[in-house]
């Protein structure tokens, strides 16, 4: 019970190493590379809270913690799905300039294996690369994603109430 | 996905020993190399050939930790190929489609009897 796993996905970006970092880590608007969310964070450093928001804001998908920021090269945080109750587990992007691009390699270290986190983390690493890719080499997602982002500002209601941003504040007392 | 990429993991897939290293890594993530030459008749030297291909397409992640290589399917290459000639629409379709494939394949035997039955 309770065995942890470890996923890495890679993918090389035509691209700046900052517009890459930006992509990941801005907080001025949706990220579209990560499911459409809106970064919201008591600082970008070590300790900082973090979570992951709904772009209207009422309903806050991941909630975690900042374990590095070393921009335009790491960013590094736990995170745990506000809809399930599993313990959290922790990601790290890493950027690095090869002939040809940028090599963005994204690592999820202690994924509780046999839980929905592990699925979702499977899934969501594949999809967070292939969309920043896109992003920074075309200006923007590709369209099945634009597509599943315009129902998810239609369908935000379907998420779990325990995920209402009312639930989960971001500085923590 | 550039030209070169997709050329790089199409002639990666294209042997079966590298596709059958991707689903012992798909298995079991962070595998070593001597994991990996347990499953091949054939030596380290070939098996370490197959995984330099692999690792050049991308669809192979290495890790060092201490002495060690700790290995990684990364499907992120395979997804774009996906999505190249996969629309919304074709996917709907195709994912039925396949799933009738891999039962009618996998379990010829009902289909045998039922049409016995008709007979």
């Amino acid at each position: 019970m309770g065995e942890k796993g470890k996923a890495v996905f890679r993918v090389v970006i035509d691209g700046s190493q900052q517009a890459i970092f930006d992509e990941l880590t801005r907080t001025d608007r949706a990220l579209g590379a990560i499911f459409n969310a809106r970064l919201h964070t008591t600082g970008l450093k070590p300790g900082g809270r973090m979570q992951m928001r709904t772009v209207s804001g009422d309903y806050t998908l991941v909630d975690g913690e900042i374990i590095e920021y070393d921009p335009p090269r790491r960013f590094a945080h736990w995170h745990r799905f506000t809809g399930m109750d599993d313990p959290p587990c922790r990601v790290t992007y890493e950027l690095k300039p090869v002939t040809g691009g940028v090599e963005v390699t994204l690592t999820v270290d202690d994924m509780p294996l046999g839980t929905k986190t592990a699925s979702e983390m499977q899934r969501g690493g594949d999809f967070i690369l292939k969309n920043l890719k896109a992003i920074v080499e075309t200006g923007r997602p590709p369209w099945s994603t634009r597509l599943m982002y315009a129902m998810f500002g239609a369908m935000e209601f379907v998420l779990p109430k325990k995920s209402k941003t009312a639930k989960w504040p971001l500085e923590r007392l | 996905m550039k030209p070169d990429e997709m050329d790089a993991v199409f002639s990666a897939l294209s042997s079966e020993p590298r596709r059958r290293i991707l689903d012992i890594l798909k298995k079991e993530p962070g595998a070593n190399v001597n994991r990996v030459c347990e499953f091949f008749a054939f030596g380290r030297v070939a098996v370490m050939k197959h995984l330099d291909i692999l690792e050049g397409a991308n669809l192979v992640i290495s890790e060092r930790v201490g002495r060690e290589r700790h290995l990684y399917f990364n499907p992120v290459p395979i997804h774009m190929i996906h999505d190249r000639w996969t629309t919304e629409f074709s996917a709907y379709w195709a994912g039925p489609l396949a799933r009738m494939k891999y039962r009618l394949e996998n379990a010829p035997i009902p289909i045998t009897k039922r049409g016995g039955k008709r007979g």
